[in-house]
């Protein structure tokens, strides 16, 4: 073996943990709060990396997805508001029927108009071809955002509201899977199920470091997604919002008698969840330059092995099992080929399970502690 | 009236645990529910704050229904709970614990905060440890602290005395007395009969969710039915 290429291995290793990184935290984030294994969050991963590519390559309809998701979010905000004033009940059915009405026409007006391309078209022409990442930025975050809170509303809320019992775990889990599938096959049968290339807009751009050849977007990417968790994890310890949201973790039926509103700190979670996973499926594009409506998938059982190695619940055992997990991905790729690369990963999850069962830096009670 | 409970009704599914009950808190009294196991004293507390949607009845607070309210919503009117078994936040560091019991104000606490580290010189200790090695009594403080915080108008405890020692037990009584001397509003759900008779202005007894005796403290300590109202019998 050329251990030359270790140096070079090493530096790859951390760069595909970073953006592990974002993703295990998004998880950790979620079940430590709410103890429900959200999986939108590789869907979200996915969808943002893919929005990013297909604006990258030009493809209108993304706008139009866009455009269908935000329309979706602001009439349930709206029906919500509707629900909650204080109005005759004949009133809020009209009310309600209209929204459907109107929901359904700007629908058909979408997807008959298509008008993603032509939009798309003005913007290359004002803004020119070089903005199209900034564009890609935008699109993918707020797809995210307003999806998230899409998918609080109908897994954490729905289920809580009608069984009253944010533990119940099992629900939500079962709904986030079926949000998973909805968002998979959304992609795939806009854009099918093969690879999607495209171009970096950031080129080759490196540099070298003795014998270590370092790629310029996948550094800032790396240090980008390390200053992100870090920033979060400052928020959780110092802020007003970070002790609130350890509140509702350790007791969420006694935050409400500090004054602290859980409904409305859920559905902040879920965004900050969904745009981590927004970064990082964005920066995965300009890196990799390669994605799939698979690749969620991927990413999500490494992100879940990482987390379970650092310890369920636990931000800083998030990080460092990605990181973990990153390395050893790259450097089993290296030393015994692509096609075993699973079985080192798995087989360190196994053997830390069995030594420490409740990750590296995991607490022994679930629920308790958990930031 | 400052707080005014009319015929409450909670239901838990079948189990109806308070049938049309009434209550009613002056400025500046201490009340206390007395009652045996399942009396249904928790929920009365409960459907007060708004953790437990009632299934009829009315709840006012200084005139105003808020029935419809919120726990926050409540919190911020003045209204604070100390629920049974403390709920002080473990993970949390005693003092991250008080200031979320001021998660509800906006202005500045900081010499409140000080105030109680006076009062209470062995939460000043562990300010910064972890709420979880404060011993059993030191989490009553703390959990009381915590409410005083939100700077309510009632404070509503939830069995306080649950597991601390005779000499705690008396310590906590004289703090809630000295509380209602400031002017804070009390309402006081206990086992323990006497201490809380001793304490309070008048009293409740409930049985099997409604009230089968009320009075004034005094009346309450020299009535044989206080007795029975315990022991379940007629």
């Amino acid at each position: 073996m050329d251990l030359s290429q270790l140096p070079q291995q090493i530096v790859n290793g951390l760069m595909l943990g970073g953006v592990y990184v974002m993703v295990a935290v998004a998880f950790t984030l979620i079940i430590g709060m709410l103890n429900f294994l959200n999986f939108t969050v590789p869907a979200l991963f996915m969808l943002a990396a893919v929005l990013m590519w297909a604006i990258l390559e030009g493809h209108g309809i993304a706008l139009d997805l866009t455009a269908i998701a935000v329309l979706l979010v602001l009439a349930m905000m709206v029906a919500d508001r509707l629900q909650q004033a204080r109005l005759p009940a004949s009133v809020k059915t009209v009310g309600a029927l209209g929204l459907v009405a109107g929901a359904c026409v700007f629908l058909w007006l979408i997807l008959s108009f298509k008008p993603g391309p032509a939009v798309f078209a003005w913007l290359d022409g004002a803004v020119g071809a070089s903005g199209r990442w900034l564009l890609g930025i935008v699109v993918a975050f707020a797809t995210v955002a307003v999806l998230s809170l899409l998918i609080e509303r109908f897994t954490y809320r729905y289920m809580k509201a009608k069984y009253g019992d944010a533990t119940e775990h099992a629900l939500p889990l079962v709904s986030s899977l079926g949000f998973l599938i909805v968002i998979e096959h959304t992609v795939i049968s806009t854009w099918g199920s093969d690879s999607l290339t495209t171009e970096s807009p950031f080129g080759n751009a490196s540099f070298e470091l003795g014998p270590v050849l370092f790629s310029v977007p996948q550094l800032l990417s790396l240090i980008l997604s390390l200053a992100i968790v870090f920033g979060l994890s400052v928020m959780l310890k110092t802020t007003k919002l970070g002790r609130a949201l350890r509140s509702i973790a350790e007791r969420p039926d006694t935050a409400p008698l500090m004054g602290v509103e859980v409904s409305r700190i859920v559905p902040v979670v879920y965004v900050i969840a969904g745009l981590l996973c927004a970064t990082a499926g964005i920066l995965f594009t300009i890196n990799y330059t390669t994605v799939d409506a698979y690749i969620g998938d991927t990413v999500a059982t490494v992100a879940i092995a990482g987390m379970v190695l650092g310890g369920l619940g636990n931000v800083w055992g998030a990080i460092v099992g990605a990181m973990l997990i990153g390395m050893v991905e790259v450097m089993s790729i290296y030393m015994v080929g692509a096609t075993f690369k699973k079985i080192p990963i798995w087989g360190l999850l196994l053997l830390i399970l069995i030594v420490r069962p409740t990750g590296l830096f995991g607490h022994t009670a679930i629920g308790k502690g958990k930031f | 009236m400052l707080l005014e409970v009319e015929r409450l009704d909670v239901r838990y599914g079948r189990n109806h645990a308070i049938r049309a009950l009434d209550l009613e808190l002056a400025e500046g009294e201490i009340v206390t529910v007395l009652g045996a196991n399942g009396a249904g004293k928790s929920s009365l507390l409960k459907a007060v704050q708004g953790t437990v949607k009632p299934a009829a009845g009315a709840v006012r607070l200084n005139g105003e229904t808020v029935t419809g309210w919120s726990s926050p919503k409540r919190v911020r009117a003045g209204l604070t709970l100390v629920p049974e078994g403390r709920q002080i936040f473990v993970s949390l560091t005693v003092h991250e614990n008080l200031q979320m019991g001021a998660y509800s104000r906006s202005d500045n606490f900081d010499r409140e905060i000080d105030e109680i580290y006076e009062r209470f010189p062995n939460l000043a200790a562990r300010r910064d440890m972890l709420a979880s090695v404060l011993s059993g009594g030191e989490q009553q403080m703390l959990a009381i602290s915590r409410a005083l915080l939100a700077r309510p108008r009632i404070m509503m405890l939830d069995e306080p005395s649950l597991g601390l020692s005779p000499i705690l037990v008396q310590s906590l009584f004289d703090l809630i007395a000295d509380l209602n001397r400031d002017g804070l509003t009390i309402l006081l759900v206990e086992q323990n009969t006497h201490m809380a008779l001793q304490t309070a202005h008048r009293g409740y007894v409930l049985e099997l969710g409604a009230t089968v005796l009320s009075g004034t403290a005094e009346e309450l300590l020299a009535d044989d039915r206080l007795e029975e109202a315990y022991l379940g019998g007629n």
